[in-house]
């Protein structure tokens, strides 16, 4: 008797710790990289002062096929977790399962209003902005240095310039630069063009058939006027900035201005190729900032790697944003604690520690002052608010569809297997469909 | 007596039949209801039925047979590879791994390595850069080709499926090989027969159950293979690596529209057990 | 048989050769393994300027928050459990096919066909399911649908191992008065070992190697290798470590191997036995 009562008694504790850490909040994530290292820091902060029922443990997914086993657990209604990663171009897919949220007023301060636009969709709050993506162009300070005091390089300048892109053009400083100026550049620093060339390529093109790919693309036909649809929500993809956009990146390739196999290059294949000291340009993401400029990673480019925005087009410098952050999962059991979370996660002190961490989110000057360490987070906030873009309805419930059709598209044109013409066709109409 | 031992053979395969019963029953009811039904991740409880029009949709989409091509194409090319040259080392290399028969686990190794990994792998080994086969190109032959473009894409994937999956076929045919009887043989020796002579009119017939089998997973397993071509190309230059798999895969999770990817499967499936019925009678036929 | 000392040492060279060129891919992830993140930017060469053991010691290093021990043994226990259940469950229904012709129409294509099946198509439906039974992110349930995917291998490569079986010896002893299941154990299991021995190891590989089912229906507790394994590499912006890929991938095939080894040596003992008895 006494054991059947000793058992039960283990068996209750037993029950009350399991009751006791299923109120916590569960907060779902992205492995490995800064995005983790800022998560877990915030967290950690927080539950060194939060109540016991109120305390976050998170857990992660694996990163490739993240957003299909996010979809399946959402539309199942799973509670394995509370909060979410979100991302700006998958929103108007998840927001079905996912809980609008109310920030407290003091959010606006922290992030300012364009970028928690990033988290809104059919104009409600949907999670809270703690990461910004966009692309930088980077480029090797060393060959430009030269390329902008030698005589001789300038004149051959001149000549490829004239050759490929029809007219005689002189280097310009890389903040300065249009997309003709950048090709040209490209074209200068491609052995195949100019043997004189000290690197092998002058570009990194990223052509693979990947949605995210498209986002990297998209600012260059942006800056000639490119949208998805117009104001009233025609798509215009079929469009002489797409065109003039698309002509350039194959007239690129075909010329072997960027790596051969560049029809299969994503992020990691463009950082090796930088990293790899044979490359003098490339359209990529911030996130490889640190990498590219650390000695331990890219021994052969430390420190001679800079970065602007992306160059300009007749309709002036664009870069395309999206936003990483947290939302509420519609079947949660622990809405209370998490909204306590969330509204944590807002608050200047919290991003403080995130950015400290390693994560980048787009903050106020307030913030950014206080972290001369990371002074790519000042350039974050300023190139948003100036260049930053997001296509009309990119935003939609079919948006990571609409980036596939045109990878699909685009891809074949530029691989040879679809005219001009088609491919735009094919866009036009995949896009009508997923946008009407 | 009798009666029970009518029944026993009943008995032997209750248990497989009532695991799948029980595991796919539920499921596969659940397919069949999606193959009629309009059906997103937003109605996975209420699906609309809708009849067979996401067959006729299947039947008339493009993409579905380049996909089902090319995924044809592939199978073919990489499942007969994978079978003579399997065939060969399971012949060739019998006397020693059957002195040293650990030395099998060395030539089983490719195939430990999960393919969605393997892909990752060789993105780094076929980078111009940082890989180590261009590396080599350009040190001996002074250039290196583009792996994965449109040109080359169809025989790099196919050289990577054949590496990783011929162990498959060497292991089953050696075993196959070497539990024939070498009385047989050495009957068929001392009557003046050659080696090749002994490998054509006996080890062969007695192994061809055994080559059929290994030749449909093989077949079957390149046909749908998904991982490594998908981390590796992903659906290809304008789709030119699309097998059916990652097509199924894409209009389930990104077009959003299962009952489309369940009717693609279903129809995938049918055309699949023709041929496999077919291949069972041609195993039977000479067993 | 008599060897011809040239020809052995052919079959050496072709074996080597075989070795070499089927593994490439895992010699570079092996030498890659040891070479710093630096290294790997610099020198793609098959040799290594500085090994170092960084990568494996990262991975290590990071065992509270991502334990690779916890992932390689829920790898272990679903994709052994799978493997063995597959074949436990094939092994008597191959025989009621092979002698008794119960199933041979239906059941086993009806399995093998299975094969077939792009699996993505279950993965909704059975979470649904599993949902239902408390099985999502479980080891058994895991456990369970490696089972099912193995299985049409399984039934396959043991049926026809027992087709090539001598029907006398069972005809024998059922004269002497053994009952099914004697002969059954007794006398069919020992001579289709070696194909058992073949469709486990094959099952556990395959289990091993799968992928999709353990990312949709594992969140924590029954997460695998193939799907851990990310957490280890993943940087920034879609950025890969691969030195530490590398590593993980290296640390990944390993229980495999050992388990192919250990069963290798079954299935040598037992066709060198097989070959000499029938």
């Amino acid at each position: 008797m006494k054991r059947l009562k000793s058992v039960l008694l283990a068996l209750a504790a037993l029950a009350a710790a399991s009751t006791s850490s299923l109120a916590d909040v569960t907060v779902l994530g992205w492995p490995g990289g800064p995005e983790e290292a800022g998560l877990r820091k915030a967290a950690e902060a927080y539950n060194g002062t939060a109540a016991a029922d109120d305390k976050v443990k998170l857990i992660f997914f694996n990163r490739e096929g993240f957003w299909d086993k996010l979809q399946a657990d959402l539309a199942a209604g799973s509670t394995e977790f509370d909060i979410n990663l979100l991302a700006t171009y998958a929103i108007g897919k998840y927001a079905p399962f996912m809980e609008p949220i109310t920030l407290p007023a003091s959010a606006k301060d922290v992030f300012g209003e364009k970028t928690l636009t990033t988290m809104q969709y059919d104009g409600k709050q949907y999670g809270v902005p703690t990461d910004l993506s966009m692309h930088f162009m980077y480029y090797r300070k060393d060959l430009i240095e030269k390329l902008l005091t030698d005589k001789d390089w300038q004149a051959k300048y001149a000549e490829i310039s004239e050759k490929y892109l029809g007219k005689k053009l002189t280097p310009v400083d890389p903040d300065k630069w249009t997309w003709d100026d950048w090709a040209a550049t490209a074209l200068f620093f491609t052995k195949a063009v100019n043997p004189e060339s000290p690197v092998r390529y002058g570009t990194v093109l990223q052509m693979k058939n990947l949605l995210f790919n498209m986002m990297v693309f998209g600012s260059l036909p942006r800056s000639y006027g490119a949208n998805w649809t117009d104001a009233s929500g025609n798509v215009t993809v079929d469009s002489p900035a797409y065109r003039t956009a698309l002509e350039l990146y194959k007239k690129l390739y075909d010329a072997g201005a960027t790596p051969k196999d560049s029809l299969s290059y994503e992020f990691a294949e463009t950082n090796a190729a930088l990293g790899s000291g044979q490359a003098a340009t490339a359209l990529q993401w911030n996130a490889a900032a640190a990498d590219l400029n650390d000695a331990t990673k890219s021994p052969a480019i430390a420190g001679k790697i800079e970065a602007v925005a992306p160059p300009a087009g007749p309709d002036g410098r664009f870069t395309h944003i999206h936003g990483l952050g947290f939302g509420l999962n519609k079947a949660s059991t622990h809405k209370d604690s998490a909204l306590k979370f969330l509204d944590w996660l807002a608050t200047a002190d919290a991003m403080e520690i995130y950015a400290k961490a390693g994560g980048s989110p787009a903050v106020s000057d307030a913030i950014t002052a206080k972290l001369p360490e990371r002074p790519d987070l000042a350039k974050l906030g300023a190139f948003a608010n100036a260049y930053g873009f997001v296509m009309n309805g990119a935003t939609s419930a079919n948006a990571l569809s609409v980036y596939e059709a045109q990878a699909k598209a685009f891809t074949g044109y530029w691989a040879g297997t679809l005219t001009l013409d088609a491919a735009l066709a094919q866009a036009q109409a995949d896009m009508t469909k997923l946008l009407k | 007596m009798e009666i029970a031992d009518r029944r026993i053979p009943y008995l032997l395969v209750t248990p497989l039949t009532a695991f799948l019963l029980a595991l796919l029953a539920v499921p596969l009811a659940i397919d069949l209801v999606y193959s009629v039904s309009r059906v997103t991740f937003e109605t996975l409880r209420a699906p609309r039925l809708i009849g067979l029009g996401n067959f006729v949709a299947v039947i008339q989409d493009a993409g579905f047979w380049q996909a089902l091509w090319f995924s044809l194409k592939f199978a073919v090319a990489a499942s007969v590879a994978q079978l003579v040259l399997g065939l060969f080392l399971a012949v060739f290399l019998a006397p020693l791994l059957k002195k040293v028969p650990w030395l099998m686990a060395l030539l089983m190794l490719p195939m430990m390595l999960a393919p969605a990994l393997v892909g990752l792998m060789y993105r780094l080994v076929l980078h111009e850069f940082v890989g180590v086969v261009p590396y080599y190109l350009y040190l001996y032959t002074g250039d290196s080709p583009a792996f994965l473009d449109a040109a080359n894409a169809f025989r790099t994937l196919v050289t990577i499926e054949v590496l990783q999956w011929t162990p498959f076929a060497l292991l089953i045919l050696y075993s196959a090989y070497a539990g024939i009887s070498d009385d047989v043989r050495e009957a068929a020796a001392i009557d003046g027969a050659g080696a090749l002579k002994i490998l054509r009119h006996i080890d062969l017939p007695l192994m061809l159950p055994t080559i059929v089998i290994t030749f449909f997973f093989r077949f079957i397993d390149s046909f749908r293979v998904f991982d490594n071509v998908y981390v590796l190309t992903g659906s290809g230059a304008g789709g030119s690596t699309t097998t059916i798999s990652i097509f199924i895969y894409e209009a389930f999770f990104r077009r959003n529209d299962i009952g489309f990817a369940v009717a693609a499967s279903l129809i995938f499936l049918a055309l699949s057990f023709l041929v496999l019925i077919g291949l069972l009678r041609l195993g039977r036929r000479h067993a | 048989m008599r060897q011809n000392p040239l020809m052995m040492f052919l079959r050496i060279v072709v074996f080597a050769i075989a070795v070499f060129v089927l593994n490439f891919p895992l010699i570079a992830t092996l030498l890659t393994s040891f070479k710093s993140d630096a290294e790997i930017s610099a020198n793609p060469a098959l040799w290594i300027d500085q090994p170092t053991l960084a990568n494996y010691a990262g991975i290590l290093a990071i065992r509270d928050r991502f334990d690779i021990f916890h992932y390689l043994g829920n790898s272990v226990f679903a994709a052994g459990v799978g493997a063995v259940l597959a074949t436990l469950l094939a092994f008597p229904a191959a025989y009621a096919i092979v002698r008794h012709e119960v199933g041979e129409r239906w059941l086993l294509p009806m399995v093998t066909n299975l094969r077939a099946i792009p699996l993505i198509i279950f993965s909704i439906p059975i979470y649904l399911v599993y949902q239902q039974l408390h099985l999502l992110d479980t080891k058994i349930g895991l456990a369970l649908i490696l089972c099912l995917v193995n299985l049409p291998l399984v039934l396959a490569l043991i049926v026809n191992g027992i087709r090539s079986l001598p029907i006398e010896v069972e005809e024998a002893a059922r004269v002497d008065g053994a009952n099914t299941f004697a002969i059954l154990t007794r006398i069919v299991l020992p001579m289709a070992l070696p194909a058992i021995a073949s469709s486990l190891i094959l099952a556990f590989i395959y289990s091993w190697n799968e992928f999709l089912f353990g990312l949709i229906l594992t969140t924590q507790n029954a997460v695998p290798m193939t799907v851990g394994a990310s957490f280890f590499f993943s940087a920034s912006g879609g950025g890969v470590q691969w030195g530490i890929a590398s590593a993980v991938m290296i640390i990944s095939t390993l229980p495999p191997l050992l388990i192919s080894l250990v069963a290798y040596r079954y299935i040598g003992r037992s066709l060198a036995a097989g070959a000499v008895k029938g």
